[in-house]
């Protein structure tokens, strides 16, 4: 092992975790806004990533465009998918029922997926696909560099929203105590749906950014959704900024560990955090007792 | 409140209409069941095959291509007039990529179907599980997929794989070619990097061995888990390396983004192999005009004048509108071994004859768009396969001598 290989897994791990944080960072919202556990969100990164390069494949355009259009879709789809599906859920077992319904709406999903477009593996080949740039000693892949950069963005909009808008102040009121700020005059039924539009539109940007760098194929979202539920919970439950330490430190933690201990071993980190987790602070590492210090 | 009762009572009609037809599928389905058993047997009914493919899951894509040969063969067949004279129907399940879905199926598809004959499934994996079963029931099981050793060390009295050559050998000719080359001029040290899969492990593993053998140096030994879909790890180890050679014991996706891993951090090989994904025509769609140099071990090629292969391209093409695959060729393979021991035993059904299809087929030769095919006492096909490159832009044969269409490409010029 050499201090460049150490250096490039490090640079490597510091990309792979940026896009983690954006991933997760949806998944823990769901949870932290209405105690819901959304399986399907790996599901809808896969579509958006689908929707990129169908989006390249008919216009020639680059993918990163067809943001303008999945974003908001899938805001819409999100508040659409409050609204009607997980409202209707019982209060006293919404956490549970979630699972099967969100289990049952990524299911609908990868059929569909398969349906339109085939079981057939697809990647959008760029001009700048292989392209990269040095970064003392070590290479940092453009396409990679491009989605951290995306990921940083988002999260940082996110950050804005949530601490700097009525909107966000309303979100966060609901997350920390629903009732009392339905008291305070915020309709929380209303802010509910936009947290969960808000949730699935970073999963649209993180299908995008995913899409630049990998070959994508109708189950590739049971790969994401182990790792990501995983990080929330290491992240505590409903916290975006913990969420967005713990994808970092468990991304360079794979990308590290993968250099002496291969990759099959590297992927249990998530698992093993997980279990210490639990075992030790199960309230999370880095968020307070479900995000109520946001 | 009348609204909400009327709806619940519309509702509940809603149900009870489901469960009306539902039960008069159930009864539907079991008498047609009873006519075909009293029927069975007879000579104008179809013979039926039973196949489980993973047409959804991590082996969709090749499952797909071999679901493509298999029924391919049975519409040509049936257009030439059927088999024994009857026409031939395939019933094919999906596993869903899953070992336990896929001995489920083939329980079901012999014991409670009744299925004359059996085509074996995708995929080593899935192939070891089921001829278990076909073994149970004395079934004949020729597969089209599972090339790796362990399928031939299990003891099966009833398999018979149907291509030219078993995963270890894929890389044959490339190895004498590479320890042909004078010292000097040959890579020196190699890269491997495989799938957690025998399939995939033993295309690499019988390469590294053999050029291990022959003197040359294995730096880097990686293994990675089916559902591995970030290689920049792995890239960078094999870069660090900086080995001469590189070895992918890849199926598809994993062979993609790890050759494009490799090119992001500029790693610059003389020599670059990889198996299954190269052949498959989405791979220059996915990795661009980067490809050239690239190796690939092939046990098919479109334009091999096999004469049932020319017939088999034409009418494929014709279908299709693309030529067949490796994929779409190894099932059609099955197909025409399985034909032709039907056609030799002059029988088609469950119990003795599979014996005789069996028997058969141990000690004859088979025409197939493959070449012809023989095996050995453990259903290992006696062949080595041909090395393809991708030489100015297009995959062509480079090894061996006596079939190449393109000059072996040696250093492999920058991706």
């Amino acid at each position: 092992m050499t201090g460049t290989l150490l250096f490039q897994s490090l640079v490597l791990g510091v990309l792979l975790g940026g896009l983690y944080a954006l991933l997760a960072a949806g998944l823990t919202l769901y949870f932290g806004v209405m105690r819901v556990v959304m399986i399907a969100h790996s599901a809808f990164l896969i579509l958006a990533a689908y929707l990129a390069w169908f989006f390249n494949q008919q216009t020639g355009m680059d993918p990163l465009l067809s943001l303008v259009v999945t974003v908001p879709l899938f805001f819409l789809v999100g508040v659409g998918m409050q609204r009607l599906l997980i409202t209707r859920l019982r209060p006293a077992t919404l956490t549970m029922m979630s699972v099967l319904l969100t289990f049952a709406v990524a299911l609908f999903i990868e059929g569909m997926i398969g349906f339109v477009w085939s079981g057939t593996q697809r990647r959008i080949q760029l001009p700048y696909s292989s392209a990269s740039v040095e970064f003392f000693g070590a290479h940092i892949a453009v396409v990679k560099l491009v989605a951290f950069a995306l990921a940083a963005l988002s999260l940082a909009l996110l950050y804005l929203i949530m601490k700097h808008s009525r909107f966000g102040q309303a979100l966060r009121a609901t997350i920390q105590h629903s009732e009392a700020a339905q008291l305070v005059g915020i309709k929380t039924d209303r802010v509910a749906g936009f947290g969960f539009g808000l949730g699935l539109a970073t999963a649209a940007i993180g299908g995008t950014a995913l899409s630049l760098d990998a070959t994508i194929y109708p189950s590739l979202h049971w790969h994401w959704i182990g790792p990501l539920m995983a990080i929330i919970v290491v992240g505590g439950l409903g916290s975006i900024p913990g969420a967005a330490i713990a994808a970092m430190v468990l991304g360079i933690g794979q990308s590290l560990l993968q250099v002496p201990l291969g990759t099959t071993w590297a992927q249990t980190i998530f698992y093993v955090a997980l279990f210490v987790t639990l075992m030790l602070r199960p309230q999370g590492f880095f968020g307070g007792r479900l995000a109520q210090r946001f | 409140m009348a609204s909400r009762l009327s709806s619940r009572t519309a509702r509940r009609r809603t149900a009870a209409v489901v469960a009306g037809l539902s039960s008069t599928a159930l009864v539907l389905t079991a008498c047609s069941g009873g006519e075909s058993e009293g029927e069975g047997g007879g000579s104008d009914d179809p013979i039926v095959v039973g196949i489980s493919l993973p047409l959804t899951g991590d082996f969709s894509e090749p499952g797909k291509g071999v679901q493509r040969g298999y029924e391919a063969w049975a519409q040509f067949v049936n257009e030439d007039g059927g088999l024994l004279g009857r026409d031939v129907e395939l019933k094919i399940l999906d596993d869903q990529s899953n070992a336990d879905r896929v001995v489920q199926d083939y329980e079901a598809l012999i014991a409670q179907d009744e299925v004359d004959l059996v085509f074996g499934p995708f995929s080593t994996r899935l192939v070891v599980p089921s001829a278990r079963v076909a073994d149970e029931y004395g079934m004949l099981f020729v597969e089209p997929a599972g090339a790796a050793n362990e399928v031939f060390e299990q003891g099966f009295e009833n398999l018979f794989y149907a291509a030219p050559a078993i995963a270890d050998d894929h890389y044959n000719y490339l190895a004498d070619h590479i320890l042909d080359m004078p010292e000097g001029e040959r890579p020196q040290t190699v890269a491997v990097a495989s799938m957690d899969d025998p399939f995939a492990q033993g295309t690499a593993y019988g390469l590294r061995d053999k050029l291990a053998d022959g003197g040359l140096e294995i730096v880097v030994d990686e293994v990675y888990p089916p559902n591995t879909t970030d290689f920049s790890s792995i890239a960078a180890k094999i870069d660090d390396s900086d080995a001469d050679m590189v070895i992918g014991g890849t199926q598809y996706q994993d062979a993609v983004n790890l050759i494009v891993a490799l090119q992001q951090l500029d790693y610059q090989p003389d020599l670059a192999a990889f198996s299954t994904a190269p052949t498959n025509p989405e791979f220059s769609a996915a990795i661009g005009s980067e490809t050239e140099g690239i190796l690939s071990p092939t046990g098919y090629t479109e334009t091999a004048s096999w004469p049932s292969n020319v017939d088999f391209v034409e009418r494929y093409t014709e279908l299709h509108g693309n030529p067949p695959g490796e994929d779409e060729a190894n099932a059609y393979t099955t197909g025409q071994v399985v034909a032709a021991a039907v056609e030799a035993a002059g029988c088609a059904e469950q119990g003795e004859c599979q014996q005789e299809l069996i028997s058969w087929l141990r000690t004859n030769e088979v025409e197939t768009v493959v070449g012809p095919l023989t095996w050995d006492e453990t259903g290992k096909p006696q062949g080595a396969h041909l090395i393809q490159q991708y030489v100015d832009g297009e995959i062509q044969i480079v090894l061996p001598q006596d079939a190449m269409e393109a000059d072996f490409v040696y250093p492999k010029p920058a991706w």
